[in-house]
């Protein structure tokens, strides 16, 4: 445009020049010298008339170029603008992170993105581009770094990668970064852009998929995928089965994929399951059970299979899980305890008919040699040895009575889980039991005190507790302390649960460091007594129990014991 | 006396002399005839069903005492047949208590689904148990 205007001055110069000239040899040779002043005056006029139109020209040419430039530079502007604002507009909704490198210069701009992004604050942000490869992680540097250098040199127009990007906290986020190179007419390389995408999202969920992944290949369990159906009676087709599937079925996946998942089921094992399972499919519901499956070897294995029905995004019921358990060894294990336990029931039964016909027949003579017994005490007898003779039969036999009573007792109480209870009055239960020990009582003058005032009446067994009573005042009778006055002290508790019955005495006791654990064990005796049986306790605590009680026991050797028998009230 | 004619089946003979012996001593019955089990029981009965209508002296018995372990014919299948065959139309007086030396529980609920069965005892006999009887 300048050299325009020059041109135009300098063709305007020259022309004058030769016009002046021209002018001037031609006023010299033809004009008279007194017209001089007239022509040089008409020459100057014409110069003066013709240099301002001549400027005018050129300023107007001038000023329109001027405003012609001046337009199409806001045009352009304008457009710049527009464009500026569109690219932020995208910036902004992609939530990409947008860099401009400047390859000439080295200068890195980054957009709002590595704020809102990544955490920067503006002021930390760099600008060049060693501050962008600082924030990758070393491991994806190298390997990034190179690709990037190889694609600017060989100039290819797209260039994308994944590396992790560190954030202002130091943490790291997964980016898929594309970017594209800026060339001049010459091809020069000039500028790169590029949008980085933080996808740490996706990729966790993939690395989550993946484990998950891991665990349906790596599970010992076999896992099933079938295809829901809607088709009435129809078993749903296999889609997938993990390694253990086939590990455990001898099954590749390409030999059942697409075939209904009965291949291996025995039918007859689901026989008595089928009805539900065909419910659970039907109704689309988690079903649970167990079932004698076929490996291809025919080899026949215990499966738990649970289905469980999965929807898909629009909560339509699409596939089933169905994961199998090998429980063959379970099974067996389930057979032999059932078997076991038959066995022992079995042994159990023989035991206690054996328990049974033993004490009858233990008690058919026993019963007799009493009646016989009983008999002779009504014929006098004349020889006094014989007398003692026959008296040291009638103790024994009684004694020997007493313990198998005491054996059937058990046996019985043993035998009967459920027994019957009734309303109590303990005062006529201890009644009954003074009475039936009348003799001992005068023989070893007990002072008794009872305190019977919380609880008169008690829900119990009466045959149980009038036995247990009597068990446990024999004793306190038998093993009294010599060198004193034996006493015994009976009382009742009530609270709002429990009742309690305690019974202390103060005879010679029971040694329980030495003898604790098996106090009431049967057959134990602590005492050398001789008409010790190592029955009783045995008995009570049996009675006891059987009446849904506990007892306990407080001993000191030389000063009393304390039994306490506690009863959950009803 | 209280009882014209008992009846008493065990097969051990010691449990019988005892129990001849108590009843003779407590003056319990005028007579007494014994079984050694089961079937002589049933002989015993035929017996006197095949005379019941001709011999007009004929006594019968009212009581009789009854073991269960018995070899050849025990208490049970005893009491069964007694009460399938009708044996009770014939002897509508006749009570039985079981004497025995057991303590299974299932033997005392058993002998009560029998309509001629009174009362379940243990051995040994005694005066005592025989005046209970009496009494009941």
């Amino acid at each position: 445009m300048k050299n325009k205007f020059y041109n135009i001055i300098i063709a305007y110069f020259i022309i004058s020049l030769l016009l002046a000239l021209t002018s001037h040899c031609y006023i010299v040779n033809n004009v008279a010298s007194e017209d001089y002043s007239l022509y040089y005056f008409s020459l100057l006029l014409f110069f003066v008339l013709i240099s301002p139109i001549f400027i005018i020209y050129i300023l107007n040419l001038n000023n329109k170029k001027n405003k012609d430039s001046l337009e199409s530079l806001e045009k352009t502007n304008d457009e710049l603008y527009k464009s500026n604002e569109r690219y932020d507009i995208v910036a902004k909704a992609t939530s990409d992170t947008i860099w401009d490198w400047d390859i000439k210069t080295g200068g890195f701009i980054w957009n709002k993105g590595i704020q809102g992004v990544f955490g920067y604050k503006k002021e930390e942000i760099g600008t060049d581009l060693q501050w962008w490869f600082e924030k990758i992680h070393p491991e994806d540097s190298l390997k990034m770094s190179v690709k990037l250098y190889s694609f600017i040199e060989q100039k290819t127009e797209k260039w994308q990668d994944y590396y992790r990007f560190m954030c202002a906290d130091g943490s790291y986020r997964y980016v898929f970064d594309r970017g594209f190179l800026v060339m001049d007419e010459n091809r020069n390389v000039i500028r790169m852009i590029g949008a980085i995408q933080d996808i740490t999202k996706q990729k966790e969920e993939e690395q989550r998929l993946k484990l998950l992944e891991t665990v349906i290949t790596q599970t010992k369990d076999s896992v099933i995928i079938t295809e829901s159906t809607d088709v009435e009676n129809e078993m749903p087709k296999i889609v997938f089965v993990n390694p253990a599937f086939t590990k455990m079925t001898g099954y590749k996946p390409k030999e059942v994929i697409g075939k209904s998942a009965l291949v291996f089921m025995n039918k007859f094992s689901v026989r008595k399951e089928i009805k539900k399972l065909a419910e659970a499919l039907k109704k689309k519901e988690e079903f649970i059970f167990e079932a004698l499956n076929k490996r291809k070897n025919k080899e026949e294995y215990w499966a738990n299979i649970s289905m469980i029905p999965i929807t898909n995004k629009e909560n339509h019921h699409s596939h089933w899980i169905s994961i199998q358990r090998d429980i063959s060894v379970e099974k067996e294990r389930e057979t032999e305890r059932e078997h076991l336990i038959s066995e022992l029931t079995q042994n159990n039964k023989d035991l206690k008919q054996f328990s049974y016909i033993t004490s009858h027949n233990l008690r058919a003579p026993l019963s007799n040699l009493t009646g016989l017994l009983n008999l002779v005490e009504d014929i006098p007898i004349e020889n006094e040895e014989l007398n003692e003779i026959i008296k040291g039969f009638s103790k024994s036999t009684a004694q020997l009575n007493e313990t198998i009573n005491d054996l059937v007792n058990v046996i019985i109480i043993k035998d009967s889980p459920s027994i019957q209870k009734e309303d109590i009055v303990i005062r006529d239960v201890f009644e009954n039991v003074f009475n039936q020990l009348s003799f001992l009582i005068s023989l070893k003058k007990p002072i008794i005190k009872m305190d019977l005032h919380e609880t008169q009446v008690i829900n119990l067994n009466k045959a149980y507790i009038e036995s247990i009573l009597l068990n446990l005042m024999t004793n306190s009778l038998r093993y009294l302390e010599p060198k004193r006055q034996l006493k015994i002290w009976i009382s009742s508790k009530k609270t709002a649960t429990e009742t309690q019955l305690t019974f202390k005495d103060n005879g010679i006791g029971i040694d329980l460091v030495r003898n604790g654990d098996k106090i009431f064990g049967l057959y134990q005796r602590f005492h050398d007594y001789p008409d010790s049986k190592g029955l009783g306790l045995y008995l009570v605590k049996s009675q006891v129990e059987s009446m849904g009680g506990k007892i306990n026991v407080e001993s000191q050797v030389g000063v009393g014991t304390t039994f306490t028998i506690t009863f959950k009230n009803n | 006396m209280m009882y014209n004619k008992i009846l008493f089946v065990d097969d051990d003979p010691i449990t019988l002399m005892l129990c001849k012996k108590v009843i003779e001593r407590a003056e319990f019955s005028k007579e007494i005839v014994t079984a050694n089990n089961g079937e002589d029981a049933i002989k015993y009965f035929d017996n006197l069903k095949s005379k019941i209508n001709s011999d007009d002296t004929l006594t019968l018995p009212e009581l009789m005492f009854l073991d269960l372990n018995m070899p050849v014919m025990g208490g049970w299948e005893f009491l069964d047949i007694f009460s399938k065959e009708n044996y009770h139309m014939v002897f509508p007086n006749l009570k039985v208590i079981v004497l025995s030396s057991t303590i299974d529980p299932k033997d005392i609920e058993k002998s009560k689904s029998y309509s001629m069965v009174i009362d379940f005892l243990s051995k040994p006999i005694t005066k005592e148990i025989l005046k209970s009887i009496i009494k009941t």
